[in-house]
């Protein structure tokens, strides 16, 4: 069948494929340009280093599907159907290449790339649509009628499922009448189309003729309809997914992206959505709202209003509202700058209340396909609050003077800071700084009764091992992770820039620290203002010092324990393995996993400095990460974080489950564990 | 209206104070120096009338160099210039000697209204505001927790904390007047503030600009003077009663709030 010469009411059909493909281009091509004019008002942003490992994350994420497949479980399987609908259209993009060329070209078919090729790729293309159109089915029932919690029910995403499922409808309606009405020398390996064929045997041959060049148009359009749907939906990730991967930050997960000119800038933080960086808008465009953010992050667990899904959306619906404005303001240079009239980034499309209940765990981060980075619009809307504004929970107020005036959050008197190991015979650095490890101990190890504890159990499990290792004392200060989180970007960098100093005039090598915030601060964000240390986790310390036979775990523990994965230490640094293997080593512990473990543990409530604030909304984190725990029914749950621990007791003490459950950090199995 | 607010500096209050060991003074090295806690409240509440009826907000401070971080605090939070009195010969004196020197700032200056902490947190005198409207020849209040401005900005009412209850007085302006906890929050500087506060006007008067001689100030012109520091008797440690439930332990904390403690 030619359908290149085939007219219709005297006009060929290439003309009216030509005018077709251009008014689709049109309206493609206008709202592509649209957003990428938009994505420019955004602020410069370096992505482009280390090409080569972009292109690797891409390929990997998107050919390989590791960013749906990466989190199939038992529970959640849609990974699996966005894999077989992303492969069987792979299949389709290919095919068709030749059902427009057919369009132009008389006589074109699967034959120009051999006859092995035109024989088998049909069957392929069937059993890749009967599988898409399975995984569609799949996806309705699962959206509709199963209704996970990550999911909403959108109109958009009926519309797109019931498009896809039309375009595999029509491609076996359209071989039908092909293998009808152009018979093949060899039987056709296409059992779908076959199917069909036989369906419609009974039809006259010229009115099969017709209703193939109809099947063929109704495909063609449908093709060209959903490439406009495109990037009018949130299906915009099919197009933009593999930039923002290429693009994603290089940085440590760790580190947040540091205010450089701080003495020169006249505005801190973001308070208008054009002050985001490209990268950042990107990420609005990318989002295809498949809620694993949502499912995953503790504000939203809690019922906090903060939702990292909703958060992007609305700052994209925000985006493309106030784009015309910005973009008249930033042609017309001549004219007053105007005040814009509508809604403002931070009370009307973000309220305050989500600005302050994220924890900074980096859940959404993690779980996100797409490589949104959520954590850093809101701190940098934070940035806007404290800097700027000085608006903040109230109760923060005098955690930042406790910083400022004493470098502990706590505000306990800055020189008792090593009061704790007044009897334990700890070098201090300003008297013998011939050390070769620093023991960073941090505010809560120095302050915290609870924590004290700890920090003597560490000392005691070095001398026993015989590390030469020595404390900064009460130079110690305060590393910021808190003050960094809650917005407070001056405050931080005044006390890391203290700190790298007086690490440098020691000439610090390494240093073990027990709080994975002050770990994090160190390893990953000290190095922005010029301090390069080795920065180990005790975790990380001491298992180097089990295998390097220094340190023997003897005394058996008989307890069932669970161990929690502090945000800072997992997710952030990955240090998943270290800890496990340490509860291993040690006879009679049985270990005991929370279902939400690993990069998927959730939050103690106590990171991004929500340690120091009071829990207005919802329901409370700590109980509910206690209950996690409960339902793994140790009798013991494991930390290796001062805040982790602090929010489990806490829990543990508000639910009257103290006979049952202890909290132990780490470093206090392994002391008795050597005794 | 202009309203004037003098400020000290002085340690932070989880600071250790150890004192010398020939008892004439406390070892000030190490110690981390703050602004006075209740001074705070009136640098915020000068700020807050400032906003009100506009005028302007003066920091008056008196101490060695180090006091102008202080200054710098007072003015990151707003405050639009300072005047910093920096004299050795202004070291060391009592309230009355501070009130003094204080005074004498203040002549020559347009203002309506002076506001002092109700105390300072280091010597804890209590006496400097009352001196000072003393010595101006002006109305006071202390302890204020309200205060509200006239529109006609000749008269103020205070709520005064008393013993027991409030006072409410009303005051003429211009009038001293001493700050309490429970008047405001003091506002945390913003950061475009802290940097702007690097280059207001600070104005600092030795005793010559001050026109006062060496022995009417500091610790030749004080009223009292101090003899000898000792820091307080170390506390005994707390007494934990152990038991078996109330019924024993009860029985065993009567018997000990009567014979030891002797309370009842």
């Amino acid at each position: 069948m030619n359908i290149a010469s085939y007219t219709i009411l005297g006009i060929p059909n290439f003309v009216l494929l030509t005018i077709a493909i251009i008014a689709a281009l049109v309206f493609f091509v206008n709202r592509v340009r649209h957003l990428y004019i938009v994505l420019r008002i955004g602020k410069e942003d370096d992505r482009f280093k280390e090409p080569g490992e972009r292109i690797k994350a891409v390929l990997k994420r998107i050919l390989l599907q590791i960013c749906v497949l990466k989190d199939v479980t038992r529970n959640d399987l849609a990974g699996i159907g966005h894999a077989t609908i992303f492969y069987g259209f792979l299949c389709f993009a290919f095919s068709y290449i030749f059902m427009f060329a057919r369009g132009f070209i008389p006589g074109l078919s699967f034959h120009l790339l051999g006859g092995a090729f035109a024989h088998y790729f049909p069957l392929i293309l069937d059993i890749a649509g009967l599988l898409v159109m399975t995984a569609v089915i799949w996806g309705l029932t699962r959206r509709y009628i199963v209704k996970p919690p990550r999911l909403e029910l959108s109109l958009e995403a009926v519309l797109i499922l019931g498009w896809i499922f039309s375009l595999m409808l029509f491609h076996f309606i359209m071989e039908g009448f092909e293998i009808n009405t152009d018979p093949h020398e060899m039987p056709t390996l296409a059992f779908m189309g076959a199917a069909f064929a036989g369906f419609f045997a009974n039809i006259e041959t010229t009115t099969q003729e017709a209703l193939f060049v109809a099947s063929w148009w109704i495909h063609v359009l449908l093709v060209l309809g959903f490439m406009v749907l495109i990037p009018y939906s949130k299906h915009l990730h099919l197009l933009l997914a593999p930039f923002n991967i290429y693009f994603k930050s290089r940085e440590p997960k760790g580190a947040l992206v540091p205010i450089l000119d701080m003495e020169e800038a006249e505005t801190f933080g973001v308070c208008n959505i054009e002050e985001y960086t490209w990268k950042q808008l990107l990420d609005l465009y990318c989002c295809a709202h498949c809620g694993r953010c949502d499912i995953n992050c503790p504000a939203y667990l809690s019922e906090k209003p903060l939702s990292p899904k909703d958060l992007l959306n609305d700052l994209k619906v925000h985006l493309l509202e106030k784009a015309s404005f910005l973009l008249e303001n930033k042609n017309g240079g001549d004219e007053e700058t105007k005040e814009y009239e509508g809604p403002s980034l931070i009370g009307d499309v973000i309220s305050e209340d989500k600005i302050w209940a994220c924890v900074t765990c980096g859940s959404c981060i993690e779980q996100c396909p797409v490589c949104n980075e959520h954590v850093q619009k809101i701190i940098d809307m934070r940035r806007y609050l404290v800097l700027m504004e000085s608006k903040f929970p109230s109760e923060v107020q005098v955690v930042f003077k406790n910083m400022e005036n004493n470098s502990n959050p706590w505000g306990i008197g800055w020189a008792t800071r090593a009061d704790w190991a007044k009897d334990l015979g700890v070098k201090i650095m300003s008297d013998d700084s011939d050390v070769d490890i620093l023991y960073w101990v941090g505010c809560a190890g120095s302050f915290d009764e609870r924590n004290k504890k700890i920090s003597t159990s560490l000392v005691n499990i070095f001398n026993k091992a015989g590390v030469n290792f020595g404390i900064l004392g009460a130079e110690e200060k305060c590393c910021g992770d808190s003050a960094r989180r809650i917005g407070n970007e001056y405050l931080f960098q005044m006390l890391a820039m203290e700190t790298i100093e007086i690490l440098k005039n020691y000439n610090v090598k390494k240093i073990v620290t027990q709080c994975p915030h002050c770990f994090n601060t160190l390893k990953n964000e000290y190095p922005q203002f010029g301090g390069d240390f080795e920065v180990v986790h005790t975790t990380e310390f001491i298992m180097d010092l089990i295998e390097k036979g220094k340190l023997k775990l003897t005394k058996p523990i008989d307890k069932t324990v669970a161990y929690h994965d502090s945000c800072y230490l997992g997710r952030y640094n990955a240090i998943y393995d270290a800890p496990r293997k340490i509860l291993e080593g040690i006879p009679g512990i049985n270990i005991v996993e929370m279902d939400r473990n690993r990069n998927k543990s959730m939050c103690c409530g106590a990171g991004g400095g929500r340690m120091w604030m009071e829990e207005h909304l919802g329901k409370r984190i700590n109980e509910m990460r206690l209950q996690d725990a409960l339902d793994a029914n140790p009798n013991m749950v494991c930390t290796a974080c001062p805040y982790c621990l602090t929010m489990f007791e806490d829990a543990i003490k508000e639910k009257g489950v103290e006979e049952s459950l202890a909290g132990k950090d780490i470093v206090e199995l392994v002391e008795e564990a050597t005794a | 209206m202009n309203v004037v607010v003098c400020v000290k500096q002085v340690p932070d209050t989880e600071s250790v104070i150890k004192v010398k060991p020939d008892g004439s003074d406390i070892i000030t090295d190490d110690l981390k120096y703050v602004m006075n806690p209740y001074d705070e409240y009136g640098v915020e509440e000068a700020l807050q009338i400032k906003e009100k009826f506009g005028g302007s907000v003066t920091i008056l401070c008196m101490g060695p160099s180090r006091v102008v971080e202080t200054i710098r605090t007072g003015l990151a939070m707003g405050a639009d210039k300072a005047i910093h009195l920096d004299d050795p010969a202004l070291e060391g004196g009592d309230a009355f000697a501070t009130a003094k020197a204080l005074a004498e700032a203040l002549k020559g200056i347009e203002y309506d209204l002076v506001l002092c902490g109700k105390q300072a947190v280091d010597d804890d005198l209590s006496q400097t505001g009352q001196t000072l409207a003393e010595l101006l020849g002006f109305p006071h209040a202390s302890l204020i927790q309200k205060l509200e401005i006239a529109d006609d900005n000749k008269s103020a009412t205070v709520h005064c904390q008393v013993e027991g209850g409030l006072a409410v007085l009303d005051v003429s302006l211009p009038a001293v007047l001493t700050t309490q906890k429970g008047l405001n929050e003091p506002r945390y500087a913003s950061l475009p503030g802290i940097m702007k506060a690097k280059k207001k006007p600070l104005d600092t008067k030795d005793l010559a600009a001050l026109g006062l001689s060496a022995d009417s100030v500091g610790c030749a012109g004080s009223k009292t003077i101090i003899t000898k520091m000792t820091p307080p008797p170390e506390r005994a440690a707390g007494k934990v009663i152990e038991g078996e439930g109330p019924q024993e332990t009860v029985p065993k904390l009567v018997q000990l709030l009567r014979e030891e403690a002797k309370v009842i």
